[in-house]
């Protein structure tokens, strides 16, 4: 019976198994192994150059800007997408037709694509026409007025921001999820004993939302590591690597320099920057379902 | 442990299992391509053509080639593909690389063709050079610069353009500025004037990098000459050379006198076209290229845009013209070389040629070319190139792709804080150090 069982499984998952060991495990295996050469990507020959890509890694101060950026990226993603899509579902939950419309649009953006997004907020930084700039003159900031993509001070954030506009739909979506599993009696009970909103936010609610938050967070700093179309459409990391983040990082070193044993080398850091935080979720995510089972 | 011990022996097997499956029918498929090479059998034979020519402007014009091209030679088709130029400079390699590569491309001449030649990639063309006398039509500066590399010819030209000064002659007018500058304290002085009658002297649009290389380019050529030039591209003089040093005084003296307009590195360089045309700015020093842009916008030559050459700054340098090169190359890994170089010779039949160069705002390389061809302006533009002492190719272009991306990162950085421009140039050494294993 149990060998049966196996039997079944093992049949079933050797083809998602087989597509994944294509199409991921082994490139994966290969960019390890490049990593070792100085191949730049296109010749036939190139030889081995042993750690040399490691350490040039390790005095290369784009490196550690992409580094210090990809950081910044992932704090940033951490707070503000989250905290904005808080506030909106406790704002939006339960107010029935109305309130599904606002869902509606604040969830429209997570249909788009990155690159859709990121021309939209080009235009919106639009140094001579842009929103941004004709809002700021309007409101008679003229000071603030600002080439935003083309400073290096706030190319990064600027990019940030369009991104967090975007994911903000996603932890929304997801907050009102957790929201919905929040039962009526506890909130109830507090109001009973006398909790006002505030605190029967603060001591229910927001505990109780838990697992959702664990989700959004994890999502949000998995997605700062990749974060790279978004990048690429609005700066291409510039300008002058002021808004590189590791993936564009290793973009430009493969394909634009044709370093493919450098790009690779980043790759390994990268993967096992993403490991380490990787096997942290699933062991917070372990942890919540031993809690709550 | 143990568990995971399993796994991971599992998932290499499997790697190796897969890895090895796929290479037995990669390689007979390889050799399948000659069979249907020529076109006997009646089938046309399809020719794989890859270029950068997306915009509108530039499909049309390339899909009237080669419509004209298959209705002379019945029984092949080409059949084309196309991205725009930053996307293209990516593609292309990883398509090389692959197991499909094309049968044409259009590329850059200059150090990026000469890293496709390295890469073994490139079928030369010698035979046919010879077989169809091209000496007697190409010019012999452009068969040595931008067709031959290491020794072998590989690129048939279809267009190249100048670089210059262009300029809104009716802002120049109204600034009282009749005598064009023809040289550097001219310029200085016609900058002058038109920053005191509210107007900017110069756009550029750096955000793309490259608009800000020809600013780089002709002041090092007009200053330090050409030969010191190509030992800077090639890696034999160092960045922090007094020679480069000098470039970016120059260069500094115009940021900081406030003669480009504010915060370059935000706009395109259809932007900084846009303002010479809008009389914002007076002039930008860029390529012919901007004539097609500005024509497709309905502005008369002549009459709404003109240029003159960049000025003179030293005796004894000799005047060099600046600008890329457009051109086909065949790959080596092509099944259809015969026909594919017939394509090659399609594109220098000079009303091809005269088409490409009148729809693109280029030059035609080819000798046969009429010169009633063009415009008053791209007319002016075709004389200076012949009545220069020598042509070179903008940065990019001039000096190898890693090194490029290093060089292009600093002119960018100039244009945001020139005051820094020493550390800029010492970064930049440091790239060409790695860059060229000094």
């Amino acid at each position: 019976m149990v060998r049966t069982r196996r039997l079944w499984t093992g049949l079933f998952l050797s083809l998602p198994l087989t597509i994944y060991i294509v199409i991921v495990v082994a490139p994966l295996l290969v960019s390890f192994y490049y990593s070792l050469t100085d191949w730049n990507g296109f010749n036939p020959e190139y030889s081995f150059v042993g750690a040399e890509n490691f350490l040039k890694i390790g005095r290369d101060p784009q490196f550690f800007g992409a580094i210090r950026n990809t950081v910044v990226w992932m704090v940033a993603a951490i707070f503000l997408p989250s905290l904005g899509g808080l506030a909106i579902a406790l704002a939006l939950n339960g107010r029935g037709f109305a309130g599904n419309i606002y869902k509606s649009l604040f969830f429209l953006p997570i249909c788009l694509s990155l690159v859709v997004i990121g021309q939209v907020w080009i235009w919106m930084y639009h140094p001579d026409w842009g929103l941004v700039n004709t809002v700021l003159s309007g409101l008679g900031l003229d000071g603030l007025r600002q080439a935003w993509l083309a400073n290096p001070q706030t190319a990064l954030w600027s990019v940030i921001i369009a991104w967090s506009w975007q994911q903000m739909g996603l932890a929304m979506v997801i907050f009102l999820a957790g929201l919905t599993s929040v039962p009526k009696e506890l909130t109830e009970a507090a109001e009973i004993d006398g909790a006002n909103y505030w605190q029967s936010l603060r001591r229910v609610v927001i505990p109780l939302l838990g697992p959702a938050t664990v989700v959004v967070i994890a999502l949000a700093i998995i997605n700062s590591l990749k974060s790279f179309d978004i990048v690429y459409v609005m700066t291409q990391g510039g300008p002058f690597h002021s808004s590189d983040t590791l993936a564009m990082f290793m973009y430009n070193e493969s394909f634009k320099k044709y370093y493919m044993g450098y790009g690779s080398a980043i790759a390994v850091v990268l993967f096992l920057i993403s490991l380490v935080l990787i096997s942290f979720y699933f062991r917070q995510v372990r942890i919540m379902n031993e809690v709550y089972d | 442990m143990k568990q995971l011990v399993w796994r991971l022996g599992a998932i290499m097997l499997l790697v190796a299992l897969a890895l090895g499956g796929c290479t037995a029918p990669v390689a007979p498929a390889a050799s399948t391509g000659g069979a249907d090479a020529p076109a006997a059998g009646g089938e046309p034979t399809k020719l794989s053509v890859i270029h950068y020519f997306s915009d509108t402007l530039g499909k049309e014009a390339m899909t009237k080639i080669l419509d004209g091209f298959a209705a002379a030679n019945p029984g092949i088709t080409p059949v084309d593909n196309s991205a725009g130029h930053e996307d293209f400079k990516t593609q292309i390699l990883v398509t090389l690389a692959g197991n499909n590569p094309p049968d044409l491309f259009s590329y850059w001449a200059g150090a990026r063709t000469q890293f496709v030649v390295d890469g073994g990639r490139l079928a030369p063309i010698d035979q046919m050079w010879a077989d169809n006398k091209l000496d007697e039509i190409i010019p012999a500066g452009i068969a040595s610069g931008a067709s031959t590399y290491s020794g072998a010819k590989y690129l048939i030209p279809l267009g190249y353009h100048y670089a210059g000064m262009f300029y809104n002659p009716k802002v120049m007018a109204e600034a009282g500025i009749t005598e064009m500058p023809t040289t550097w304290e001219e310029l200085i002085a016609a900058a002058d004037t038109l920053k005191a009658a509210g107007i900017a002297p110069f756009a550029l649009g750096s955000k793309n990098r490259w608009p800000a290389q020809f600013w780089f380019d002709y002041l090092l050529l007009r200053t330090a000459g050409p030969e010191y030039r190509a030992k800077l591209m090639a890696g034999e003089a160092a960045y922090t050379d007094p020679e480069v040093v000098a470039v970016m005084e120059k260069w500094k003296e115009l940021v900081d006198a406030g003669y480009f307009v504010a915060d370059a590195n935000a706009y395109d360089w259809t932007d900084a076209a846009d303002q010479v045309a809008n009389g914002k700015a007076a002039m930008t020093l860029m390529g012919t290229w901007i004539t097609g842009y500005w024509n497709g916008n309905e502005l008369q030559p002549g009459a709404d845009y003109d240029f003159f050459p960049f000025p003179a700054m030293q005796d004894g340098v000799p005047n060099v013209a600046l600008g890329p090169v457009d051109g086909f190359v065949m790959t080596a890994a092509s099944a259809h070389k015969p026909e594919s170089e017939k394509l090659l010779m399609y594109l220098l039949d000079p009303a091809v040629q005269a088409a490409w160069a009148q729809a693109q705002g280029a030059l035609a390389p080819s000798m046969k070319v009429d010169a009633s061809i063009y415009n008053e302006v791209m007319k002016k533009a075709s004389d200076q190139v012949a009545g220069a002492e020598g042509f070179a190719f903008n940065y990019d272009l001039a000096t190898t792709p890693p090194m490029a991306e290093g060089g292009l990162n600093m002119f960018a950085q100039f244009m945001n804080d020139p005051s820094k421009y020493s550390d800029y140039l010492a970064e930049t050494e440091n790239v060409a150090k790695e860059v060229f294993k000094k």
